[in-house]
């Protein structure tokens, strides 16, 4: 059997926390969870998942900074896929998202099965 | 003196010369050959100091403007008697006794409202997005059955609410485009985009509505070399007005969708045998919140604010926009009792017209992108 693909979820709102991470541990994810930017930092350097979800809007750090301080470090967060799930939209943090190769999704215009199906992909590196 | 005497009294010495150079070319004695060499060197002289003259007055006065753009607007230009360049000191002084009354002041305060405003409608729109998209991952949730079996009326219900929460959802991300029109803070990006390639992702999202209502639908494209559009915009203004020709179209109607080349543009026609606009609703088309009271009794829906984005993309990227109701592009076909039959029956039809100069959109750096309108 397959081994188990750990993601991260880093989301401060609990409705969208659960909702994510039910899907995935259905899809067969095993999942840590993180509920603000901080957290998210200090769980993603212990345990070094095998994906990275993050919401902007958080306390503490946004997603744009831990998604720059994960990318700093060199012998996994400079090339762990991470994919930012939010509803900011704004240009520069798309750039940002783009330039530091990661998968910037606006939540409002993905179903659950979408994400998870970004998901496989960005984690076999598509 | 005014320049246009100072050029007279130059042109007079100099046919002065010339008439003494004629007359006494033959006869050239030493005082003659004096004279015309004094009226020779009278004559350059005078030239020279007009030139000199007026060349000083404009290096000063670009010294001076100079000094106002970078910020000191108590400075003025020095008006002489009877100067040569009275007329533009003149304006150039009021311009800026104008800008220092508050002129100057408002346009900053303005900007800085305005951005103000654009970070708030910024923020405004995530915190209405995040409960939105809360109920349409659970709705999800359940209805692909994830949280267990449901049954058919149920999914049925749930279905509904999806839907509508999706309305929602179009309508928030609608009011933050018009938003930010209105700021005028979004930006066009034009880069070598496949029209076609845009317009058939566009006609994509409506593929479902299009078959579930059988509506007759032609894509008429005209090949063509990739063109300087936004991506994005360009696909929002197909996606917006595709909208309207599909909800407005009656089952078993008709649309068709044209991109062809022109002289100078690039023609986008999309018509439809749809209800039309009556004559009393044509002059507010495009503006916001707007929708046929026809169209109301006909389908819920739409948001009343996609012609208007639609309007202001098109005309802010150098293009124009129109349209035409009753339309005449079945009508002619058709031909006279069977196109009457038909537009009795379906309504008068629309036609909306575009053109983008074939060399491209204009560009325009604003702080915001427009997003799709998913």
């Amino acid at each position: 059997m397959q081994e188990k693909k750990i993601v991260l979820i880093a989301e401060d709102e609990v409705a969208m926390l659960e909702a994510l991470s039910n899907k995935f541990k259905k899809s067969g994810f095993g999942v840590l969870r993180a509920a603000d930017g901080e957290e998210a930092y200090d769980i993603a350097m212990l345990k070094k998942p095998d994906l990275v979800m993050l919401d902007i809007l958080m306390p503490k750090f946004d997603g744009i900074t831990v998604m720059k301080k994960i990318r700093a470090e060199q012998t996994w967060g400079n090339k762990v896929p991470m994919i930012i799930l939010t509803n900011l939209n704004d240009h520069e943090s798309v750039i940002d998202a783009t330039e530091n190769n990661v998968l910037f999704l606006v939540k409002t215009e993905w179903n659950l099965d979408d994400v998870i199906d970004l998901a496989n992909k960005k984690i076999a590196g598509l | 003196m005014n320049i246009l005497k100072k050029i007279l009294v130059a042109v007079l010495l100099f046919v002065i010369m010339a008439l003494l150079v004629f007359v006494f070319w033959n006869d050239c004695d030493q005082i003659i050959l004096i004279a015309i060499i004094f009226f020779a060197l009278l004559t350059f002289g005078f030239i020279y100091f007009v030139v000199k003259g007026l060349n000083d007055k404009i290096r000063h006065m670009a010294l001076v403007v100079g000094e106002m753009a970078a910020g000191n607007l108590n400075k003025k230009i020095k008006i002489e008697k009877n100067g040569d360049l009275n007329q533009i000191a003149n304006s150039l002084n009021d311009l800026m006794n104008r800008l220092k009354s508050g002129a100057v002041m408002d346009t900053s305060v303005n900007r800085e409202l305005a951005q103000a405003k654009a970070d708030f409608v910024s923020l405004a729109s995530h915190q209405l997005r995040t409960p939105l998209s809360i109920v349409k991952w659970y709705t999800d949730y359940i209805l692909c059955g994830d949280a267990g079996d449901i049954n058919a009326e149920q999914k049925k219900y749930l279905s509904e609410i999806y839907n509508t929460n999706q309305r929602m959802i179009d309508l928030v991300n609608a009011l933050l485009d018009v938003s930010r029109i209105d700021l005028g803070t979004f930006s066009i990006e034009p880069e070598p985009t496949d029209i076609v390639k845009k317009a058939n992702e566009a006609v994509k999202k409506y593929e479902s509505i299009i078959k579930i209502k059988k509506i007759i639908f032609e894509k008429n494209f005209e090949k063509m070399s990739p063109l300087n559009l936004d991506p994005r915009l360009i696909l929002i203004v197909f996606e917006n007005i595709l909208s309207n020709a599909v909800k407005y179209t009656p089952e078993g109607g008709r649309v068709r969708f044209t991109i062809k080349k022109t002289d100078a543009n690039i023609l986008i026609k999309i018509s439809d045998t749809g209800v039309g606009v009556s004559r009393e609703l044509r002059s507010k088309m495009f503006s916001k919140m707007f929708r046929a009271a026809d169209a109301k009794k006909m389908v819920a829906g739409g948001n009343g604010l996609g012609l208007y984005v639609a309007k202001a993309v098109i005309e802010k990227s150098g293009g124009k926009i129109w349209f035409e109701s009753p339309s005449m592009e079945f009508f002619v076909e058709d031909g006279g009792k069977k196109a009457w039959k038909n537009m009795m029956k379906s309504g008068l039809g629309t036609t909306f017209f575009i053109t983008i100069p074939s060399k491209g959109m204009k560009r325009k750096s604003g702080t915001k992108k427009l997003e799709r309108i998913e």
